[in-house]
């Protein structure tokens, strides 16, 4: 079942093509929603399938079984798989137990080629040339960088291929009611269906450069969908700035890309892993392998919208609501996170060896992005705004959850995040929807009247978020916090990450707070509406004649729905993944996987505490905001100066402008104008010798077949005098 | 090919020698005559006229050249000047019958399109 | 020198009686400029013969009787001068094709002293039958009425356009080609002037004409002066054993010319005139911007 997972990118690159195709047929242009959403599904049902039965036959022929599968029936430490041959190892002389498969070449740079003489396949002699000699073909290289177009399954890999197929697929169907009327429906759905084959990619890749294909994949449909409004400005905008801070940090992912090369010799993870540097532990490190985590880090930094590469996440969401929720919440986002997991290894290397630890870093930049994100969170007016910066603060969470050596709470919590993310996202979707495009949550009150299933199912993500006991959120973050604390107190981490669980643990109170205070605002109160002047669905289910006056609640089909696993997901999706330790068994099944100190006590403490910092947090917004009271405005006048900076979002933008975007936008003047007045008059000036030659000659060419016959008897005169007097 | 234009047994007078230049002289004038009828005259017709008039003269000189040289090429070539000249003729004529159906003119002043 | 000097002054006579000739207002000088003309001619002649040595030749007694071949050479290019001055002076273009049929003949004459009998009849077939023949349809096509009086030519066809000019011109090109002909280097004797011999030829392509009973006789027959290959046949030899290629082309000019030739004359044109009354419509279609 496993070889057939193969396919996953390629059915979705297959859904790309086909609603790229119906762009230019207008009346079919509604069949590219329910394509898109097929070929995710298809990628669903495979992954599922390979998750489930994750058998394949070896190249000897042998059915074996995928590590994951085999880690519920054997300790770890007894069998692995060699990625290459497949073949059942002992992991002590392997690590990192996957699957690698299909690895085709793919790029050749440098070595020399290996000949072979062509066989034929029916005699078996060596096939003749014209010239009689045999012929030979390339087999291979050896030496220089070779890439194969393989695919590695581990662990993580299917966590993070269930959590896109399954959660785009939902989220597609929802953008299939979202999206209807909408003109570009089907440039819409081909840059989904594109976006799932970069980003499945992105996660089976079995080398860097097949990574980074995939990363610059999502990165484009990301730029394409933020940009999908092209007809307003500040789509446009925030669609270059999210492609150009995300260029800032490919930049030194490329670095960490090429020093990988450099040091291992290959950028194939099976080879990487089980380089000796890597494996060695506790022997003294090349300057350039200390550097390679630093690289990465800042290119996940970039992905994953941490400081200082945060700010396009926030603008990316002009872009359609369903892209908000699958690229900007539950997935492309958390590539960031995959990458720190899936390196983990050279990470953990690497950790043991510097002075200042690239996992360390990673932390701290997780835990102050967090609490950040959420402060800026806590003023936001924006509907859609509160959820992008909850999403920075929650990825921050992840990466403080890689810091603390926790990978499986990060990767924890980006299932749940996707989970109740794309929820809220989609719920807001919703409002936003009926509301005919309003954004600002002060023109709003007491929705919940006229839509009690979007109110509700927001509910459930909105406690998910909060962290509230028993929901999805609660444990993931718990195992984060944890973590945290138990590296400070039992770990190596010493002060600074008890320094970063207290951070943890402020963020938590404040995302229940912000969470809430949203919430509350929205639906309850008194009934307070504005519409907005985006009519993005004319046509859409027949009642469009009181559409453009009040909100309504969507349609169960194909809207509603799709939400009601998530909604449940986020319900109940903590629970079971912890209890069964799915996700701890998947990445310990993975290169994710780390030795991390673990206390039993600690997660008890950081339980209850998270649990009351999230009630307690519901239960301030409900002081300020339930019902609708002006005890906000008065708390607000109180704290001007802290509520004006938090409105300012830390002037982080204006700040960049100046110190970054004007200077460089000067010197792009100076060096126009230098461009203008030296190159480009110097090159006219050449140009202006032969127009003017040619105006002086202009008049004689007056279009009169007689003169051109005089002229040309001129020029044979003048030849044949040469002729006769030169030579 | 003197022998040609001396036939056998018969002890012919110096003048009787044809000399190349002679054909090449009416050549020549044939040429230039198309040459500058090419350029004096208006009328379209005869302007084209006066083209094939050139490619008499070209024909002349090949023969001839390929005559006194000894070279059957020059023959050779006129079957092509023939290709060239038969083709020219059925598309300017037809072209010069359209320029006359539109202006009702033959001048070749009435076309001036090309005027820079 | 003399030879340079006379061509030279014969063709500035020639110019001179050119302008004379052509058709325009005001006094008719003609028959001064035939008279100027006949003159160049002969001059052009005479130092020509000063060229090939021809006079002195006749001045030392060298010289017998003129050849047959001789006066056939000097009436052929007289006629084919003679009518294409008149191709290009007559006012009305029926008769410059007219004359140009006699420019044709004559050349073909000319041909025929030069012994290549094969290219006078082609020429006569193809230029004097086919080409000339196209040229009256069109002359007759492109003519609203045929003038009865000198009035009724059209104004383009009675004047000149820069007689002078073009004259000058003309003649100084002439002039220079004549004198190339007799620079120093250019009387020489081809180096290469070495034709293949009959015998080599039939040998060496003509071998297989023994499938042909008539050619097997014509290379075999004892009769026929040993192995002599008529003009005809070492045209053919050539054209086909040398130049296949350039047949191909030919031919795929020709086809297109026809193909181009039945475009055109499909092709609707609007007449402007029409347009400018308002009694025909502007052709919408692009190709009909001729």
């Amino acid at each position: 079942m496993l070889e057939n997972a193969v396919y996953i990118p390629w059915i979705a690159a297959l859904g790309a093509v086909l609603c790229g195709a119906l762009c230019l047929t207008p009346s079919m242009k509604k069949l590219a929603g329910p394509i898109c959403v097929l070929s995710i599904l298809a990628g669903f049902g495979l992954t599922v399938g390979s998750f489930l039965n994750p058998t394949f036959e070896n190249d000897q022929q042998q059915q074996v079984q995928a590590p994951w599968k085999t880690h519920g029936t054997y300790a770890l430490d007894d069998v692995a798989i060699d990625p290459h041959s497949h073949e059942v190892i002992h992991a002590d002389d392997y690590k990192h137990p996957a699957v690698v498969i299909q690895p085709q070449p793919w790029m050749h740079v440098g070595g020399t080629a290996v000949y072979e003489e062509v066989i034929d396949k029916k005699s078996g002699h060596p096939v003749l040339g014209r010239d009689g000699q045999p012929l030979e073909q390339i087999v291979g290289y050896e030496g220089g960088l070779q890439i194969n177009y393989g695919y590695y399954f581990d662990g993580l890999t299917m966590i993070m291929l269930l959590v896109i197929t399954g959660i785009g697929s939902l989220i597609a169907i929802y953008a299939v009611g979202y999206m209807k009327g909408d003109p570009g429906v089907a440039r819409f759905f081909a840059a989904m269906a594109l976006f799932i084959f970069a980003m499945t990619t992105l996660v089976m890749a079995d080398n860097l450069v097949l990574l980074f294909l995939g990363w610059e994949g999502v990165g484009l449909c990301s730029y394409l969908l933020i940009g999908y409004y092209y007809g307003k400005d500040s789509a446009v905008a925030a669609a270059k700035k999210a492609f150009i801070v995300n260029r800032i940090g490919d930049f030194g992912f490329l670095i960490g890309i090429f020093l990988c090369y450099q040091h291992f010799g290959s950028t194939d993870f099976s080879v990487i892993f089980n380089h000796e540097l890597v494996t060695t532990k506790g022997a003294a490190l090349p300057l350039g392998v200390m550097a390679i985590p630093f690289c990465l880090m800042v290119g996940a930094f970039g992905k994953s919208a941490q400081i200082p590469l945060f700010v396009w996440l926030p603008d990316a969401m002009a872009g359609p609501t369903p892209v908000s929720a699958l690229v900007h919440a539950a997935t492309m986002v958390t590539a960031g996170v995959y990458l720190v997991a899936r390196m983990m290894p050279v990470f953990d290397v690497v950790h043991l060896q510097a002075t200042i630890s690239p996992l360390t870093v990673v932390a701290v930049v997780g835990g102050v992005t967090a609490l950040f994100a959420g402060t800026i969170a806590l003023c936001s007016n924006d509907l859609k705004g509160v959820f992008a910066y909850s999403t920075v603060s929650q990825l921050g969470y992840m990466f403080l959850g890689l810091g603390a050596l926790s990978t499986h709470g990060a990767v924890f919590h980006l299932v749940t995040h996707a989970f109740f993310k794309a929820l809220l996202f989609l719920t807001a979707g919703s409002v936003m929807h009926a509301l005919a495009g309003t954004l600002d949550i002060r023109t709003m009150g007491g929705l919940g009247r006229k839509m009690p299933v979007t109110k509700w199912l927001m509910f459930a993500g909105c406690i998910a978020l909060a962290g509230v006991p028993f929901t999805a959120g609660f444990y993931s973050k718990d195992v984060i916090i944890a973590a945290a604390w138990t590296q400070g107190i039992y770990g190596d981490g010493g002060t600074l990450y008890i320094v970063l669980g207290l951070l943890a643990l402020i963020t938590a109170l404040l995302t229940a707070f912000y969470t809430f205070r949203l919430w509350f605002i929205v639906f309850t109160g008194e009934t307070k509406y504005e519409m907005g002047d985006e009519h993005h669905s004319e046509d859409d289910h027949g009642h469009d004649d009181h559409h453009a006056h009040e909100p309504h609640e969507m349609p169960w089909w194909p809207m509603n729905l799709p939400l009601i696993p998530l909604a449940i997901g986020s319900a109940v999706a903590g629970v079971l993944l912890y209890e069964y330790h799915v996700i701890e068994g998947l990445i310990k099944a993975s290169s994710a996987y780390t030795d991390a100190a673990y206390s039993e006590t600690i997660t008890m403490i950081m339980k209850i505490v998270s649990g009351f910092l999230a009630v307690a947090g519901i239960a301030l917004a409900g002081v300020f905001y339930y019902k609708t009271s002006d005890r906000a405005e008065k708390a607000a006048e109180l704290l001007k100066g802290p509520v004006g900076i938090l409105r300012g979002k830390y002037f982080i933008d204006e700040f960049y402008d100046r110190v970054i975007v004007r200077p460089l936008f000067i010197t792009g003047q100076v060096a126009y104008l230098i461009d203008q007045l030296v190159i480009h008059a110097t090159i006219m000036s050449f140009g202006w010798a032969p127009r003017l030659l040619g105006k002086t000659v202009q008049p004689t060419q007056a279009g009169k077949l007689h003169g051109y016959g005089l002229g040309m008897i001129a020029g044979v005169t003048a030849v044949a005098l040469l002729l006769l007097f030169l030579l | 090919m003197l022998d040609v234009l001396q036939p056998a047994g018969l002890q012919l007078a110096a003048l009787s020698q044809l000399a190349l230049s002679h054909f090449l002289m009416t050549a020549a004038i044939l040429f230039t005559l198309g040459l500058v009828g090419f350029v004096t005259r208006k009328n379209l017709i005869v302007m084209f006229l006066c083209t094939e008039m050139m490619f008499q003269g070209v024909v002349i000189t090949l023969v001839a050249f390929a005559m006194f040289h000894n070279n059957v090429t020059g023959q050779t070539f006129v079957i092509f000047v023939l290709t060239v000249a038969a083709a020219e003729a059925a598309l300017a004529l037809g072209l010069v019958v359209l320029m006359f159906r539109r202006r009702r003119t033959l001048d070749a002043n009435a076309w001036a399109a090309m005027q820079g | 020198m003399l030879t340079a000097i006379l061509l030279f002054a014969a063709s500035v006579l020639g110019a001179l009686a050119l302008v004379l000739l052509m058709p325009r207002p005001g006094r008719n000088l003609r028959p001064l400029g035939a008279l100027i003309g006949v003159t160049a001619l002969g001059g052009a002649w005479i130092g020509v013969a000063l060229g090939t040595d021809l006079i002195r030749q006749l001045a030392e007694g060298a010289l017998g009787l003129p050849s047959v071949a001789f006066i056939y050479y000097y009436v052929f290019s007289f006629i084919a001068i003679t009518a294409a001055v008149r191709v290009i002076t007559h006012k009305r273009p029926v008769y410059s094709a007219l004359w140009f049929i006699m420019v044709v003949m004559s050349s073909a004459g000319l041909l025929l002293v030069l012994s290549a009998e094969f290219m006078a009849f082609a020429m006569v077939m193809i230029y004097g039958g086919a080409i000339l023949v196209t040229y009256m349809f069109v002359i007759m096509l492109a003519s609203q009425n045929e003038p009865q009086h000198e009035d009724d030519i059209p104004d383009y066809d009675r004047v000149a356009r820069e007689p002078l000019w073009a004259s000058a011109a003309g003649f100084l090109l002439l002039a220079v080609l004549l004198s190339i002909y007799y620079a120093p280097n250019s009387v020489q004797a081809n180096p290469d002037a070495a034709m293949p011999a009959d015998t080599d030829l039939i040998a060496s392509h003509l071998a297989n004409r023994a499938l042909s009973e008539e050619t097997a006789e014509l290379a075999s027959s004892p009769s026929s002066s040993p192995t002599r290959l008529s003009n005809a046949e070492r045209v053919g030899v050539d054209l086909f054993e040398e130049h296949p290629l350039a047949i191909e082309l030919a031919g795929i000019i020709l086809f297109v010319s026809l193909i181009g030739a039945v475009v055109i004359a499909k092709m609707h044109v609007p007449n402007e005139d029409a347009i400018a009354r308002g009694t025909d419509t502007p052709d919408e279609r692009p190709e009909g911007a001729v």
